[in-house]
């Protein structure tokens, strides 16, 4: 059972590491983006599109990639140029998301997926447990086992992710030395976007293996709320990303066994997980905030 | 846009000081201009999202025709209008009020059903045994109790843990539509429901009274709640507080007002708000509860509120416009054949327009 939990962890969990990675780059920037939802949504449903029409899985992904990076380019755009509130910018995204896949995704319901296959790792995944949990999966989980040391390393150890995070630090230190945070942060937020929708493609082309409306079903707000417990470190996006979807598999594999319990009871336990894991670490974790969010949760509204 | 910001006159002269000079700023141009400014980007979003329909191969003549022809074909399907705009609106204030204290409510979704569940326990306990209207009252009052304390689980999460409560009330949502999922599936569920899982049918006691077609009361009740959160906002003690916290939070510290408290009578008001439209829609128009009712309502009223920087007169015009696209939305599936929910490409394209090129001030983020 234990070995279930944490295959189904890791198999359920990739499309929120991505999505997790995504958010933490924009918010290192100094950017919140709460249309990380949409993104996925458009990642999911360009791979699977691409996918079937080209028959080819990876120019699925890619496709999935420039889909999400699409829809973060209008977060961007209108933060960083005209000055929007990131919060309902970012709501607006994900609804723009949800709308325009409903559009054009209608006639791909449930039609044949040309998916991702499980690729075992050869030898490796001979290895008792740990073979079964980590090297039997699609290409697209052992791409995001790459891709958090390399954010992380990038974020940590090059002089562009250094501007990065100065800008999400200290946007006015950066623009008294003549550099622009705004380049960094379009990189970031276009960045953050992508890895939303190689996110959403892994979920409708290696998980889920099909497309329905609003599939993505708040995968992309859990990602943005996991931020905050990983500290914005990418490194710990995958244990938050992990321990959601363990969550998940935990619940799943109670009700396999039919233990009697509500289904809706045991739906519940991931959310609470998130919440009572958030509620704890909110305090320890305000000051790995990049400063320059303290500014994003103001609501300017208007006077009566 | 800013006709209507004269500040109030409180007593509190040194606090009234420091909102005038976060409100007024140097380049604010005339009503007039700002109004045009609104009306030109809302037409640029119908230009984008008729650019949306072309490429989809969708005659968008025909697409507008349909959506038109749902809202306008008679009183009905204007009285549907009416009859959507009423939990959206509620929605939209319970985004407004706690944004007028600087917080992010983006629970509306979970305090509707959470309403919903309140009324339909309070009408379970009374088991037809008092007279229509004090039952009505009453599960008004179940479910905006039940509602402000759902949303106050987001306020102690704020005060005791400093989680944002723009997550908590996030996540919450997911809780309240599994809460309503487990009753309606369970405990709640009518055995003499055939096919999908509902709760029983309420009675004519517990029913809203209809005003014509398939109108009820609540939209009337909506209306009111806006313009009663509009007065007490510029008019009472209370409202002034609120306003201070949210432009100049170190302002209402300095004037000793107790922030706690501030904070959770936003929140738990607001949740309050949308816990009434849950109510509403069960007694008004669902009458019964259903597992994936009201969904996306809640989100709707955030943008609603957004739309018009969360001015509760305001919120009106902005939920009938959201709640006539909805509603055209149905057009949209029936006559051309599209999911009907394409118009949430519409409403996201309204606010992305009103958001990046209505508003008179544009605050560079990267300051």
């Amino acid at each position: 059972m234990i070995e279930a939990i944490c295959i189904g962890a890791v198999r359920g969990g990739t499309s929120i590491v991505f999505a997790s990675l995504g958010e933490t780059v924009t918010e290192r920037s100094g950017v919140v983006n709460l249309g990380m939802e949409g993104s996925m949504l458009a990642g999911a449903l360009a791979a699977y599109a691409v996918g079937i029409e080209t028959g080819s899985v990876w120019l699925g992904a890619a496709a999935g990639m420039a889909a999400g990076l699409a829809l973060s380019l209008v977060h961007a755009f209108l933060v960083l140029v005209r000055g929007a509130n990131q919060i309902a910018t970012g709501l607006a995204v994900t609804f723009l998301g949800l709308g325009i896949t409903a559009l054009y995704g209608q006639s791909y319901v449930s039609q044949g997926v040309n998916a991702f296959e499980v690729v075992p790792v050869p030898i490796l995944s001979d290895i008792p447990f740990v073979g079964a949990v980590i090297f039997n999966h699609d290409p697209l989980t052992y791409l995001s086992f790459v891709a958090v040391p390399l954010l992380w390393w990038f974020l940590f150890h090059t002089s562009t992710g250094l501007r990065l995070r100065a800008s999400g630090e200290g946007p006015g230190v950066l623009s008294a030395m003549g550099i622009s945070p705004s380049a960094s942060r379009w990189l970031a937020i276009s960045a953050g976007g992508a890895l939303a929708g190689l996110g959403g493609a892994q979920l409708a082309t290696a998980f889920a293996r099909t497309w329905s409306e609003d599939m993505v079903a708040g995968r992309g707000f859990i990602a943005v709320a996991l931020v905050i417990f990983a500290g914005w470190n990418p490194l710990l996006t995958i244990v938050g990303a992990y321990l959601f979807s363990g969550a998940v598999a935990f619940q799943l594999e109670l009700q396999a066994n039919g233990t009697g319990i509500s289904i809706f009871l045991l739906d519940a336990i991931p959310y609470v997980v998130v919440i009572v894991v958030l509620a704890a670490l909110s305090r320890r974790r305000r000051h790995a905030a990049p400063a320059a969010l303290d500014d994003v949760f103001q609501v300017d509204a208007t006077l009566v | 846009m800013t006709s209507l910001s004269a500040p109030t006159e409180p007593e509190h002269t040194e606090t009234r000081a420091a909102v005038a000079a976060e409100s007024a700023g140097p380049d604010q141009p005339r009503a007039g201009t700002a109004s045009l400014r609104v009306a030109g980007s809302m037409i640029a979003a119908f230009f984008v999202f008729t650019l949306l329909l072309l490429a989809k191969g969708v005659d968008p003549v025909e697409a507008y025709r349909a959506m038109w022809d749902s809202v306008t074909r008679d009183a009905n399907s204007f009285g549907d209008v009416l009859v959507r705009l009423t939990p959206y609106l509620l929605a939209a204030l319970a985004t407004a009020l706690p944004a007028r204290a600087g917080l992010l409510n983006i629970g509306g979704e979970g305090q509707i059903l959470l309403g919903a569940i309140g009324a339909m326990a309070m009408a379970n306990a009374l088991g037809q045994a008092v007279p229509r209207y004090p039952t009505l009252v009453l599960m008004a009052i179940a479910a905006m109790v039940s509602a402000a304390l759902w949303a106050g689980i987001a306020v102690a999460l704020r005060q005791f843990t400093g989680t944002s409560e723009a997550i908590s009330t996030l996540l919450l949502n997911y809780l309240a539509f599994l809460a309503l999922g487990w009753l309606v599936f369970g405990r709640w569920k009518d055995p003499g429901a055939t096919g999908f899982p509902r709760s029983r049918i309420l009675t004519d006691t517990e029913r809203l009274p209809i005003l014509f077609g398939r109108v009820h009361v609540g939209v009337v009740v909506a209306v009111i709640a806006a313009a009663l959160l509009w007065a007490a906002l510029r008019w009472t003690p209370w409202g002034f507080r609120l306003t201070v916290l949210g432009r100049n939070p170190e302002a209402a510290r300095r004037a000793a007002f107790s922030t706690g408290k501030l904070t959770a009578s936003a929140l738990m008001l607001g949740g309050a708000l949308a816990g009434l439209a849950g109510m509403l829609q069960v007694t008004g128009v669902e009458g019964q509860l259903r597992p994936q009712m009201m969904a996306g309502y809640g989100f709707t009223g955030v943008l609603a509120a957004w739309m018009v920087r969360h001015h509760p007169l305001r919120a009106i015009a902005s939920s009938f416009l959201l709640a006539a696209i909805a509603i055209g939305g149905n057009g949209l599936k029936i006559r051309a054949g599209l999911s009907a929910a394409s118009v949430n490409i519409l409403m996201a394209l309204l606010l992305l327009a009103v958001l990046g090129w209505g508003t008179h001030k544009v605050k560079a983020a990267t300051t």
